[in-house]
């Protein structure tokens, strides 16, 4: 039986009493060598979001992060953080910015600590006391002293994640910040992920994992090629159950057994597929395959990527 | 300052800056033991030449003997390797996203980290002095100096005249330090930027040694590197003194401006 279902669902519109905005890009455009890696990209996220950036690798994430950071430089369009301007205004955007891209560098000869206190005071004054609050956070406390060159990579992953919160930062950017993680590490990840936006911190979470931002994040995007693909609220992004279609061996047979169960309405049969539509908050009448937003996410970004033989990789093999 | 006292933390954490102030304690003491084993046969020696067979007779002259010999090749080796560290290292580590990831300019960064070379040489210098004197006070003795051209001076005037020469090589190394940080904007690899510096260095010697290319020397900053030793003749002539002081700052000053304009451009991909 092959069941596939129609996405109903479209981007959100804006609520009237909206958080103030804290990241957003408009037009924000690269290319390397003709090749668009960010093509008019517009973000807007807004204070307390935990906003999920979506796409397979090499989707434009990195890139329009680096772009954001300023640590390279648009093509085209511009970034806003708070109330600055990148890359015009960077130096006073940065202030207010936490993060990493890709995966989090230290110097490896000295100390978790050491490296805390050096870079975080590039951007203000940093107590001894928050160096300390901060490794307790991502639970490197105990190896707070030791090299950073003998940490293992989910240490430097967490290490990563400490030095973005040092200064309090009102916007975090983790780039894919649980990938190379152990389960239990990628929970803790997403935990603290969650409990950041709890506290107002607006977070800007890049991932390639679906399942992650439909944990972690309230709103997301989903890019591909450098664009946007679809945007909203998480909830929205995934796929409604609203109407289903069936095909199944015998269709006449399904359409029988279909209509008997409770809260299946209009159970038609078209051509080929049996379409059955199901009443507000029963979704679960035909329960064969719960389509996810992998799935979702997949017919997405496949669809618009046919020449390349669908070669997306969604899952797993980080870069 | 703030981002020099930064870079002075981490230049201290890397092993590597200790190989090379340990090497350039090394040469001094080990030019001092060689010309001291050879003392009785320095008249077969047509080796390097005046400034060394003084330093025969003095060790006061020692420091400066063995800048002689370092100025050739190891400190220009190290000032490159120093200078291309500062930036394609850190892009080698990937830590140059983290540093410029924070509220700090690019110009800033840049400055910092040619300031902190700058240092790195200045301590590495001042050991080859501290080397030079001690070597030299212990094979042959402080004594008033006899210099180039005969006269004798003081202790202190000859110290005084070795500080000088030696604020000389620093300027001139500073060339061979901003051509490599020049050549970090442009690589992401600290090797490739120092091996550049030091080719574009090694070119400018050869094309200064044949008369052909005469035309071209006054402007090699390489042909200036030893007019220190007018110094050590009195009176002294100062006149290739200053315009090698001239040449160096012109070429240090275009260097860095086009290392400025390349770094606050250059888009990060490490």
């Amino acid at each position: 039986m092959t069941l596939t279902q129609e996405h109903t669902g479209g981007p959100a519109a804006t609520p009237p009493d909206a958080e103030p905005v804290v990241l957003a890009t408009y037009g924000l455009t690269k290319s390397f060598g003709g090749k668009l890696a960010v093509d008019h990209l517009d973000l807007t996220v807004r204070r307390g979001d935990v906003f999920g950036f979506l796409g397979p690798n090499g989707a434009g994430k990195t890139t329009t992060i680096r772009m954001i950071v300023g640590l390279i430089y648009p093509t085209s369009g511009y970034a806003t953080v708070i109330d600055h301007q990148v890359p015009r205004d960077k130096k006073e955007a940065l202030k207010h910015i936490g993060g990493f891209v890709e995966v989090p560098a230290f110097y490896g000869n000295m100390s978790a600590r050491l490296n805390l206190r050096l870079m975080g005071s590039l951007n203000g004054q940093v107590e001894e006391q928050r160096i300390s609050e901060v490794l307790d956070i991502v639970g490197l406390r105990e190896r707070a002293d030791s090299k950073v060159g003998d940490y293992s990579h989910g240490m430097k992953q967490r290490l990563g994640i400490a030095n973005a919160l040092i200064n309090k930062p009102e916007l975090v950017i983790l780039d894919e910040p649980t990938s190379g993680l152990d389960p239990q590490g990628m929970k803790d990840v997403r935990e603290l992920v969650r409990e950041l936006g709890t506290g107002g911190t607006t977070v800007f979470l890049s991932s390639h994992l679906l399942h992650e931002v439909e944990q972690v994040c309230n709103r997301a995007v989903i890019i591909n090629r450098g664009k946007v693909v679809i945007e909203g609220p998480v909830s929205d992004l995934h796929p409604e159950h609203s109407s289903v279609k069936l095909l199944t061996a015998d269709q006449g047979k399904a359409r029988d057994v279909v209509a008997a169960l409770v809260g299946a309405q209009n159970v038609e049969l078209d051509e080929e597929y049996l379409i059955v539509q199901a009443s507000d908050g029963v979704d679960a009448v035909i329960p064969a395959r719960e389509q996810g937003l992998e799935d979702f996410f997949l017919g997405l970004t496949q669809s618009s990527d046919v020449d390349t033989g669908g070669a997306v990789g969604v899952s797993g093999g980080a870069k | 300052m703030m981002l020099l006292r930064r870079e002075f933390t981490k230049l201290i954490h890397q092993k590597r800056s200790y190989v090379g102030w340990i090497g350039l304690l090394a040469v001094p003491l080990l030019v001092t033991l060689a010309l001291y084993l050879n003392r009785n046969n320095h008249h077969h020696d047509n080796g390097p030449g005046g400034v060394i067979s003084l330093a025969m007779h003095n060790g006061l002259l020692m420091p400066v003997a063995a800048i002689t010999l370092l100025s050739a090749f190891l400190l220009p080796l190290l000032a490159s390797m120093v200078g291309a560290y500062q930036l394609a290292g850190e892009a080698e580590t990937g830590t140059i996203k983290t540093w410029l990831m924070h509220s700090i300019s690019r110009g800033g960064v840049l400055a910092s980290k040619w300031g902190i070379a700058i240092i790195y040489v200045i301590i590495g210098l001042a050991l080859v002095f501290v080397g030079g004197l001690i070597g030299g006070a212990l094979a042959f003795g402080l004594h008033a100096p006899a210099l180039l051209s005969g006269q004798t001076v003081s202790i202190s005037h000859g110290l005084g005249l070795s500080l000088l020469a030696f604020l000389y090589v620093l300027a001139g190394i500073i060339c061979v330090l901003s051509l490599a940080l020049l050549f970090a904007t442009m690589t992401n690899s600290s090797l490739t930027a120092a091996i550049a510096a030091l080719v574009v260095f090694i070119v400018m010697n050869i094309l200064g040694a044949f008369s052909y290319f005469d035309f071209m020397k006054p402007y090699l900053f390489t042909s200036h590197l030893d007019a220190w030793q007018n110094l050590l003749s009195q009176p002294i002539s100062w006149h290739p003194i200053v315009i090698g002081l001239i040449t160096f700052a012109i070429y240090i000053v275009g260097l860095m401006a086009v290392a400025w304009y390349l770094f606050r451009r250059k888009d990060i991909l490490v």
